[in-house]
Order: C-alpha cells, then structure tokens, then sequence
C-alpha cells in the first residue's frame, strides 16, 4: 500500500536541504547554496518554508561584519524525513 | 536546483546524492596531526639522544610539546571559522581531544609526583645493595603516556573511517605494553615511532588528501 508523501518534502529543493541538513548538525546559508547548486532567491524562499513547518531552524549572526545565516534541522524534521523516506520506500519496487 | 514537484526515484536519487555531497563536511587539514607527529617525534628522539650520548640541553626539551599548544589554538580557530558547516560529531572529536590533552598533563603530573617520591628510595636501594641495574621509575612513565596516545587516535580513526589512524593507535598501545619491559631509552624510541605512525604519517595523507580536494574545487 502506497503511503502519502509529505507536500513540504516532496520537492526538489526541499528535500535537497533536508537530505543536506540531516547529514550536519548545522550548516551555513553559503554551503547548503553550493551543495545544492540553488540560486539564493529560490534557496532562501525554500529554506522560509521548511522553517514554517517547523523543520528547520534558521539563526542570523555576523561573522566579521558580515551576515551569517546558519541552518540546523529541528527534532520534527527530522521525524518528517524519516517518515518522508519510509513512505518513499512503497512506492520503489523491492 | 529548480523548484519541481518529483518521482519517487528521483527523490531517493536526490537524498542519496546529498548526503554524499554532506560527507565533504568532514575533510581533516591534517596540520593538527602534522603538528603533534613532528613534535612528539622530535621531543622523543632528543630524549633518546640524551640518554643514549649522556649529554643535557640547557633546556627541557619537552617544553617544545607545551609550547606547541599555542599555534594549535590558532589552527584550531582557524579551521573553525573556514567551517561552513558543523558535522554532528564534531563536538563530541572536540572533548576526546581536550579530554586527550588534559589526561596527558594529569598524567605527567602523577609521574613526576610518582618519580619524585619513589626514584630517591631506588637510588639509595642502589647504593645500599651495591647492583648498579636498579631501575628508575621513568621505565614506567612512558607506558601510561603511550596508553593515553592510543584512545583519541583509535576513536578519532574510526570516527573518519581512517584505518591507518586506527593502526597507529593500536601501535600505541603495543608499545605501551612493550615499553613495560624495556629501558627509558628504548620507550623513547618507541614513542618516537608511535607518533610518527599515530600522527605524522596518517596527518600527512589528510593533508595530501585535503590539498588534492581543494585543488578540484578550484
């Protein structure tokens, strides 16, 4: 039986920071931008709603003068992803 | 990366490629290693050198291994802030270290209360039996120093999958059982190995290795 995929995760750029963030404890803006190859309009509008679910925290410092945002994936991300990649797994054949 | 909806497979394709893509998170300078290979090597063999042609330097030589302490903290801050990225172990490598660095000084301290007590009362055994073999208590130091030399580079090789890492600090702590049966100048030498296998040789492949990265990314 086909299990449903989370709408938040179940795009491409999305689950690019997702899978990016699960594999770090917390990365910078710039390393999940070259990771991922995004531009930084689309990463930033993508990155704003994995932080309304909930699935990732976003944190703003300075680091020699300059902005700094840094991403860490939450406790409910976490369970998302793992939710996420079981239900992935019903609809590949064994 | 555009914004698309997905297949499935192209879904596990993406997790799979950017977990991968996260593992380069974990790339090692190598200069740490370097650092503490080519000092603990040095310290050693000075000290081996002394024993064997009976000679002093003006200075201890093992105050080079405490004044290597200070350009750690700078390549530690520094690769800290060229991190763009945190690895979920990395704390954990942080306080093996620290932890590392502090059984060492404790240690070393309880040797030299241990020597300070204890070589005295050998000596006068000495002299009081005639035997001219009586052994010092610093036979015996060096098996403690190279048992806490083995822990963080054996957790430290198998936390980056780094086998050659690994097999150094197991030839730490073979030369900490062998250097129970041998003089203080032979458990010198085989700090000295020791820490070239532990240290030098394993953080001069990182370094090798991170060059040649760096090199691809450019």
């Amino acid at each position: 039986m086909f299990k449903e995929l989370d709408p938040i995760l179940h795009s491409q750029l999305r689950l690019a920071v997702m899978s990016l963030l699960i594999g770090v404890k917390e990365a910078e803006f710039t390393f999940i931008k070259e990771k991922t190859g995004s531009t930084a309009g689309n990463l930033s509008v993508q990155i704003s709603k994995l932080k309304e679910a909930g699935y990732v925290d976003v944190t703003k410092q300075f680091k020699d003068n300059y902005p700094l945002t840094i991403c860490k994936i939450t406790p409910k991300g976490v369970a998302s992803f793992e939710t996420y990649v079981k239900a992935l797994q019903t609809y590949l054949p064994k | 990366m555009e914004e698309k909806q997905l297949s499935e497979k192209e879904s596990m394709f993406i997790i799979q490629q950017m977990i991968n893509r996260a593992k380069d998170v974990f790339v090692d300078t190598g200069i740490g290693p370097i650092l503490w290979g080519v000092v603990i090597t040095i310290c050693s063999l000075v000290q081996f050198l002394q024993i064997h042609f009976d000679f002093r330097l003006p200075f201890d030589i093992w105050l080079l291994a405490l004044f290597a302490i200070i350009p750690q903290i700078f390549i530690s801050i520094k690769e800290r802030r060229e991190r763009k990225a945190k690895g979920w172990d990395q704390d954990i490598m942080g306080y093996v270290w620290i932890c590392f660095g502090v059984g060492i000084f404790v240690v070393n301290f309880i040797n030299n209360v241990a020597a300070y007590q204890l070589n005295p009362l050998l000596s006068e055994y000495s002299k009081l039996a005639g035997k001219t073999d009586v052994i010092n208590f610093w036979t015996f130091g060096t098996c403690y120093l190279l048992l806490i030399f083995g822990y963080p580079t054996i957790v430290t090789g198998a936390s980056r999958k780094f086998k050659l890492m690994i097999f150094g600090g197991i030839f730490c702590w073979i030369s900490a059982i062998i250097s129970a049966f041998t003089v203080a100048k032979i458990d010198f030498l085989l700090m000295a190995l020791s820490a070239t296998l532990a240290w030098l040789i394993p953080g001069i492949i990182l370094r090798r290795n991170y060059l040649l990265q760096k090199e691809q990314h450019v």
